[in-house]
């Protein structure tokens, strides 16, 4: 028995921990965390065989697929459960199962710590925890697009009922309903999408899809265009791009495991794998992928701006989320596939790092989340400190923590490219520099400096082992794909070839050393700057932020360039003012008339109603005298 | 006869012998739970000598009886059905069949009688299902029927339980008549009481007269009394709220579903014209079936009335199915009544579980915040109503999907509009119900229903749920199942 057989278990056991804890009213909070985290850890156990096998001896075709069943086989149409391990799906499997699992275990310290909502929070909590990492798994495994939009519309309800998991504050239902309502759009242009592709195409199955669509559909027609327009659509929304990232600095609301989980690790990046999965659709669009690039530079940009001026540490991580996918976007938009991937998994390591870390300082402070509130906790804390440090390294780039050069990998790649490539490398460029000015902003605002008072008790050590584990894979992750320039071969690229084909050609050694040193050049003119300003509070900063453009700026940037008002001033306004002032319009009537007429029928027909035998008997004979009549003269 | 032919009838053979067992046993020594498990253990035994009958099909046993694949799958539907019937009716009448305080002495409480005619209208209904014959047709009918009219009545206290099984006595010896007479017409024209006679006699053309016509036309009438169709449904709101839950359930699955059965053997051998007088009227009863049913539904308040309603309006979905012809349509209609039958076992399983002694529990109050009470049984309802509804994920979509595929492949475009516009119409009381549920506990209601979850009920019910979720999720099983049964 190989261990590709037991690829179902992989999404099938947390699915089955979900369950289970949904219907365990009296489990205690041990075993609670026992199942919750051991269904994971079980699947991440699963997967680690799956891809040591898978790498060890290779496949037919270096895929599998796994078809446990048919849904329904009705006239052509016939969707099936079925599961696709490529190289990118184990990739995606193994980020979302190992990060999944140390996210996890850290839980059942941290929400053991936090004061518990009302009914069973703690088992609330873990169940729905596992039902998303079930439907993450469903999401990268679907070997069809129905099947990946389940798991799609699965992350995004456990997204919803999570970040309002603290239910009893309405503002945490409003930032879920926000969530769920933003990504929406996205989910319906992706519906969309589907319906285009199967009415065209005839199939819902991802890799005859792209056979086909390959086939049949020259370079930039408009159906490829259209097709791909709508995918991306999906994409933006679940990934938070421009223009529907504002629902991602709400979702901070969550407890902040979720912020590492669903907010910043994996779901996110759900739309980069999406785009990265049906990669030939977009090659055959080259427009929208030239869209893809410019979204993802703009969002970088303005996300990386709007950081710079947060106050509270989770909003900074989820704008800085939300900058390096755009990175990832602007890799996928130059058709560097694997790079994105590698941005992907390194950005789980360091992202989910950060938040994990950025949970305990708020935890230890009573709840704090203003920077500017907190200062000098290096000495109080050097677990977190420590591991927080190295994850910023990773955030900015920089060494010794090789997780950073996935960013680097991007911008040669975007140099290489071609078209248009000069300004979207100077737009990536300017982004390292703002990225590592609000990374170490954040870190001397939070670690140097003086001390706001003293942060409670002790780190939990159960909470302080996924910080280290993720801190060494920091460090190390950058070895996935230890660069050429540096006499590495390129591993991870390597090995996702077998999915994505020949890509963005490296350029010569002596280009890529100089690339590399320029962005490590902005990643140190960043940390300069981040010293200069915040390290020792001099005097400058203030006249900076009370200057007349300095106001303007903050006031742009920590309003996150003023989306919300904008949308609220053209789109929920408008729409609301329009629905009032239209309360009685033609249209309601329709359908009240419609349910009006419905009413009057009951009422008639209940008239009928009347429960004496001869009126039914009545009612029998002359409908056997009209049946006759029928028969007879027809 | 011979030993084959025995064989071939074994289900028949030992379900009649269960009734008698248990009539038998109860003379001797009245007890509750020994009558239970005779029956329990009769049905058992009956469906295990499927596998026993099964080598032998399809064979001919007399000219009354076939037993072929069709026959034995629907036997098997049948006797499934009455093994959760009995588990709710054990629960049922131990919790409100007791001791009453006669005039003058104090009588038993009579439960045993119970399970002799559940068992005999099961042996009507499984002959139902095998027979070829008017003969076989109309005694498995009145075996079924007339054990019914007792079991609707069984309870004795309440005017609802006596008045319900007068009515449906009286308006069930009519169908019978109309039933009878149209048999005799076509005969008369035709000459035959088998099917395969009559199917002869119809690919001639014999059946284009006058009386034939008149005799099918006549059929129709007793039969759509059985399914309970529009305009022959007035029974149907008044037995279903009179009668004892389980036995409710009874009647909604078993009864019409043998009766379904036997219809679709009927039009499968018997092939009418697709666009004549009778797929017309047929087609006419569909849509009033659909439209009456939702709407009486609509406001109901009763729930055992609701669900009344709610199967008009299903058996006019059905009939959609059977209008369909090409291969989907016998799938379209088995898997249907499948997923109905496990839907609407488990609504009356619930309304059964939570009847008190005094009354059934079929008023919406009974049922207001339900969720906050009983979670798992709150949760179950819901499942069945979704399910009831057609919503995907349910077993209750699966059958739907197969009845709409049908009626598109065959371009019955006018039913499968209406089939949608009504599942619209029922989601909304479907959906009434589930919102009631829901809603936060009334003080009195708290009170009011307030029973104690018996095990072979409640252990019915999860098996249910899991059927319904399973099937909803995995139905390539039962549709293979389906396929290789059918002819």
């Amino acid at each position: 028995m190989t261990a590709f057989e037991g690829l179902w278990l992989i999404p099938a056991l947390p699915l089955a921990g979900a369950l289970v804890l949904a219907a365990g009213r009296r489990l205690p909070r041990r075993a609670v965390a026992a199942i919750g985290v051991g269904s994971v850890g079980t699947s991440a156990v699963i997967a680690a065989l799956v891809a040591w096998q898978f790498i060890a001896s290779p496949p037919a075709g270096h895929a599998v697929s796994q078809v446990l069943w048919s849904w329904l086989t009705v006239a052509g149409f016939a969707p099936q459960i079925a599961l696709y391990l490529d190289a990118l799906s184990l990739v995606m499997v193994l980020v979302v199962t190992v990060v999944g699992l140390l996210i996890h275990f850290y839980s059942a310290a941290f929400m053991a710590r936090q004061g518990t909502p009302p009914g069973d929070g703690y088992r609330r909590f873990f169940a729905c925890m596992n039902l998303f990492v079930a439907s993450m798994l469903i999401l990268v495994l679907a070997d069809n697009l129905l099947l990946l939009y389940l798991g799609w519309e699965g992350v995004g309800l456990c997204s919803y009922l999570l970040i309002g998991f603290w239910y009893k504050d309405p503002a945490n239902g409003q930032a879920a309903m926000k969530a769920f309502i933003v990504t929406r759009v996205g989910d319906a242009a992706l519906a969309v999408g589907l319906f285009v592709l199967f009415a065209n195409l005839h199939t819902l199955h991802i890799q005859n899809l792209l056979r086909e669509a390959a086939e049949q559909w020259t370079p930039g027609s408009a159906i490829a265009v259209a097709a791909a327009a709508l995918l991306l659509g999906g994409a933006v929304g679940k990934s938070a791009q421009l223009p529907l990232q504002t629902w991602l600095p709400d979702a901070m609301a969550g407890p902040t495991p979720v912020s590492a989980l669903i907010h910043a690790a994996t779901m996110v990046t759900a739309g980069v794998y999406l785009i990265a999965r049906t990669h030939v659709l977009f090659e055959l669009a080259p427009p929208v992928q030239s869209l893809v690039a410019v979204i993802g530079a703009l969002t970088l940009l303005t996300a990386g701006c709007s950081a710079l001026v947060q106050r509270d540490i989770k909003r900074v991580l989820a704008y800085s989320t939300i900058s390096q996918v755009g990175y990832m976007f602007l890799a996928l938009g130059v058709g560097a596939w694997s790079a994105a991937i590698f941005h992907l998994v390194t950005h789980a390591f360091f992202k989910s790092l950060l938040f994990l870390a950025a949970g305990v300082v708020i935890a230890r402070l009573r709840e704090e989340h203003d920077l500017l509130k907190m200062g000098g906790l290096r000495r109080a804390m050097p677990v977190v400190f420590w591991t927080f440090l190295v994850g910023a390294l990773g955030l900015a780039s920089m060494p010794p923590a090789t997780a950073g050069f996935s960013k680097e990998a991007i911008l040669s790649a975007v140099w290489n490219s071609g078209a248009g490539a000069p300004w979207l490398f100077a737009a990536g460029l300017a982004g390292v520099f703002i990225t590592s000015l609000y990374t170490f902003r954040m870190v001397f605002l939070a670690f140097f400096g003086e001390a706001h008072g003293t942060p409670d008790g002790e780190t939990d050590p159960v909470m302080a082992l996924p910080l280290v584990v993720l801190a060494l894979a920091c460090l190390c992750g950058g070895l996935l794909h230890w660069p050429e320039a540096l006499g590495g071969h390129g591993w991870l690229g390597g090995f996702l070839s077998s999915t994505f084909g020949t890509e963005v050609q490296a350029g010569p050694v002596g280009t890529e050393r100089i690339l590399g040193a320029v962005s490590e050049a902005a990643t140190f003119l960043g940390l300069a700057a981040a010293g200069l300003l915040y390290a020792r509070r001099r005097a400058c900063l203030p006249g900076l932020v009370r200057s007349p453009v300095g106001v303007l700026l903050h006031r742009l940037w920590s309003s996150g360039w003023g989306f919300d008002e904008i949308y609220a001033a053209c789109l929920v306004r408008p729409f609301v003012s329009l629905a009032r002032f239209n309360r009685n319009d033609g249209v309601d009537l329709v359908y009240q008339a419609l349910a009006r007429a419905n009413r009057w029928f009951h009422l008639l027909l209940s008239l009928t109603q009347t429960g004496r035998v001869r009126g039914v008997a009545t009612g029998m004979t002359v409908g056997a005298i009209l049946i006759l009549l029928i028969l007879v003269f027809q | 006869m011979r030993p084959d032919d025995l064989a071939a009838l074994s289900p028949l053979l030992i379900l009649a012998g269960a009734a008698v067992a248990v009539l038998l046993a109860a003379a001797v020594f009245r007890s509750h739970r020994l009558a239970v498990a005779l029956t329990l253990a009769g049905l058992a035994a009956a469906f295990a000598s499927l596998s026993i009958a099964w080598p032998h099909a399809p064979r001919p046993v007399t000219t009354l009886l076939a037993i072929d694949h069709f026959a034995l799958f629907y036997m098997g539907l049948i006797l499934a059905a009455a093994f959760t019937v009995v588990l709710f009716s054990h629960d049922y009448l131990a919790t409100t069949c007791l001791p009453t305080e006669g005039v003058g002495q104090t009588s038993g409480p009579r439960r045993e009688e119970y399970y002799v005619l559940m068992l005999l209208a099961v042996v009507g209904s499984a002959v139902l299902v095998a027979s070829v014959h008017f003969a076989s047709f109309f005694l498995g009918l009145e075996l079924l029927s007339v054990s019914l009219y007792a079991l609707v009545a069984y309870r004795r206290e309440g005017r609802l339980g006596i008045e319900a099984g007068v009515k449906y006595l009286i308006l069930g010896g009519a169908a019978s008549a109309f039933l009878l007479f149209g048999m005799a017409l076509v005969y008369a024209a035709l000459g035959s009481l088998d099917f395969s006679g009559l199917a002869r006699g119809f690919a001639r053309g014999d059946g284009e007269g006058l009386l034939p016509l008149a005799g099918i036309g006549l059929m129709v009438v007793g039969i759509g009394f059985k399914l309970s169709l529009v305009p022959f449904h007035g029974w149907a709101p008044d037995v279903y709220q009179g009668a004892p839950a389980p036995v409710t359930a009874f009647v909604a699955t078993v009864s019409k579903g043998a009766v379904f059965a036997l219809l679709l053997r009927f039009f499968s051998m018997l092939q009418p014209p697709r666009h004549g007088a009778l797929a017309t009227v047929v087609a006419l009863v569909a849509v009033a079936s659909m439209f009456a049913g939702n709407w009486l539904a609509l406001l109901q308040t009763n729930v055992k009335r609701l669900l009344a309603y709610s199967s008009i309006a299903h058996m006019g979905y059905l009939l959609v199915a059977l209008l369909a012809s090409g291969p989907w349509a016998p799938t379209a209609v088995t898997g249907y009544l499948t997923a109905y039958i496990v839907t609407i076992l488990g609504a009356f399983g619930v309304v059964s579980v939570l009847s008190t002694r005094s009354r059934d529990a079929d008023g919406v109050e009974d049922y207001r915040g339900l969720a906050w009470r009983r979670p798992w049984l709150a949760g179950v309802f819901t499942a069945m109503l979704l399910s009831l509804a057609g919503i995907p994920l349910t077993v209750g979509f699966i059958g739907k999907f197969y009845v709409l595929a049908a009626g598109v492949n065959s371009d019955l475009w006018l039913l499968v509009v209406m089939l949608a516009v009504n599942s619209a119409i029922g989601l909304f009381y479907y959906l009434r119900l589930i919102a009631v549920l829901y809603r936060p506990p009334s003080e009195a209601a708290a009170g009011a229903v307030a029973s104690l979850s018996l095990p072979l009920g409640s252990a019915a019910l999860l098996t249910l749920t899991l059927a319904l979720i399973i099937l909803g999720v995995y139905p390539a099983p039962l549709i293979t199942a389906i396929q290789a049964c059918l002819p």
